[in-house]
């Protein structure tokens, strides 16, 4: 089991994750007065909302791990594709499921629970791009490990977004969560994207100094992504690590 | 003539084993290379590397004048592969496969393309067949037609007719052979089936244990190890590789032993 370190989250990080998320959602509820009534609106923008990261992530993940359990990883990586191009055109690609996935979930909390996301207004569109952007480097995260790790890693495409949704106060502010994992919290763009968010929600118009946090975290961690992934890449090349797939 | 691939000193290290040791390698265009060995010589890893897939520990490599890593894509512009093992897509048809292809290589005239290709290759009722609905022959040949969509100037081939029955493996030759004549496609080829590199290959470069053993016409290989044919060679060959391995591993244990 040391040695692959991945089956010890089914006993370690989900159950952490759940106890997190739902204790933060019933601090939040039980330590603010007018809590029942914005928790509707944060539960449904934040999950609407939450389907723009997911799903870009997911149809990014996704697309890699088709080509690797297809076996067809070698027959991408011998044509002039660049690495880049194939990353951006799974990307794009994958724009047609993120609007087909976001839009079902927003027109189901409109039809169900007379929830309008478009109600925001021209605020969803910064928060929007941010979230399709993280979705998409954190998707970059999850192909360096599974191209370092192999098919153990895979998990970590639908995984990791369960460790980054309570971590972010997608449903609740950050103040929820319990301090000793706040500091991880205050590095995620997610966090000021839900927030800022939030205040829409709470009518208080955009709150560009918390998108522009936002932004700047992203520009950050997407330099980390794709420094990662040329790294796990240039040891995916020097181990063999094709000899998998082939 | 122009060398389409050329290879220096290429070495490769998996934790403690040597695939390949200071491999030179050299294709002219237009011409056709058999690169032969037992099992566990270096062949693929060689290719692997040939193709930028693996990268070396140490060495060169160029192709068509560009070289890896940096020159990557534009090299690859210039290579078709093609092996037994890489798979088709299931649930494409064999035409919209081959579009898919001919479109990450840039190819203007797709669909002459694909038809020339099939048609070389005797197959051009495959067109409307679903991947899954080929057999592992057809499949073979859909593979290498795919693999010269593109013109490439270098085709490298990996035990391309391995498990096919004798007339698809004819078929197979004939195509190449073709091939290479009409388009002065040059070729790497890898097989353990002799008597089809003697019919296809104007030379044959023999690894063992990691590096070349012999290199030449297959005629000059045959009387360099006074066999009568490139199978005597091969199995004179991995006998004596495989002899040099025990030995190896004797003076190992009996350095561990001493130690």
């Amino acid at each position: 089991m040391f040695r692959s370190p991945h089956r010890l989250f089914d006993v370690t990080i989900w159950p952490l994750v759940d106890v997190i998320l739902f204790g933060s959602i019933g601090a939040f509820i039980a330590g603010n007065e007018s809590a029942g009534a914005q928790a509707f609106g944060y539960l449904l923008g934040g999950v609407v909302l939450w389907h723009i990261i997911y799903q870009a992530q997911i149809a990014v993940s996704t697309g890699f791990l088709e080509e690797t359990w297809s076996r067809n990883l070698l027959n991408i990586m011998i044509t002039p594709v660049k690495e880049w191009e194939y990353v951006a055109g799974t990307a794009l690609f994958g724009l047609v499921k993120l609007i087909l996935g976001t839009g079902l979930v927003a027109v189901t909390a409109l039809l169900l629970f007379s929830f309008d996301v478009t109600d925001l207004g021209l605020g969803l569109v910064p928060i929007g791009a941010i979230l399709l952007a993280v979705g998409w480097l954190i998707a970059l995260f999850v192909i360096g490990f599974v191209l370092r790790f192999g098919s153990g890693a895979e998990a970590l495409a639908w995984g990791i977004m369960f460790v980054v949704m309570p971590l972010s106060g997608v449903f609740y502010p950050v103040d929820a969560l319990p301090d000793v994992v706040r500091p991880l919290a205050l590095v995620l763009p997610t966090t000021y994207a839900f927030d800022a968010m939030r205040t829409l929600l709470d009518g208080d118009g955009i709150d560009w100094g918390t998108i522009g946090i936002a932004a700047a975290t992203t520009v950050g961690l997407t330099a980390a992504a794709l420094l990662f992934l040329v790294r796990m890449l240039r040891v995916f090349r020097a181990r063999g690590f094709i000899t998998r797939y082939s | 003539m122009e060398y389409v691939l050329r290879a220096r000193g290429l070495m490769k290290e998996y934790k403690r084993t040597r695939a390949v040791d200071g491999v030179d390698l050299e294709v002219m265009n237009g011409e056709r290379v058999g690169l032969l060995g037992p099992n566990g010589a270096g062949k693929t890893t060689t290719l692997m590397m040939l193709l930028g897939a693996i990268s070396p520990d140490e060495g060169s490599i160029e192709i068509c004048g560009h070289r890896l890593p940096g020159g990557r894509s534009e090299a690859m512009q210039r290579v078709g592969f093609s092996a037994g093992y890489m798979p088709l897509a299931e649930r494409l048809r064999v035409g919209e496969f081959l579009r898919m292809y001919g479109e990450l290589y840039g190819v203007l005239d797709i669909e002459a393309r694909i038809d020339a290709g099939l048609e070389r290759f005797r197959i051009p009722e495959l067109a409307e067949a679903m991947g899954t609905q080929l057999s592992s022959g057809q499949r073979t040949l859909v593979g290498i037609v795919k693999a010269t969509l593109h013109r490439p100037s270098l085709l490298v081939l990996d035990e391309p007719t391995a498990s096919l029955d004798p007339d698809v493996a004819l078929r197979v030759r004939t195509g190449l052979r073709d091939l290479c004549q009409s388009e002065g496609t040059a070729l790497l080829i890898t097989s353990h089936n002799m008597v089809e590199i003697e019919r296809l290959c104007e030379r044959v470069v023999f690894l063992s244990a990691g590096s070349v053993i012999a290199n030449g016409t297959p005629s000059a290989i045959t009387s360099q190890f006074e066999r009568d044919d490139l199978e005597g060679v091969f199995i004179h060959l991995a006998q004596v590789g495989a002899e040099q391995r025990e030995r190896a591993e004797r003076r190992t244990q009996e350095t561990d032993h001493s130690a």
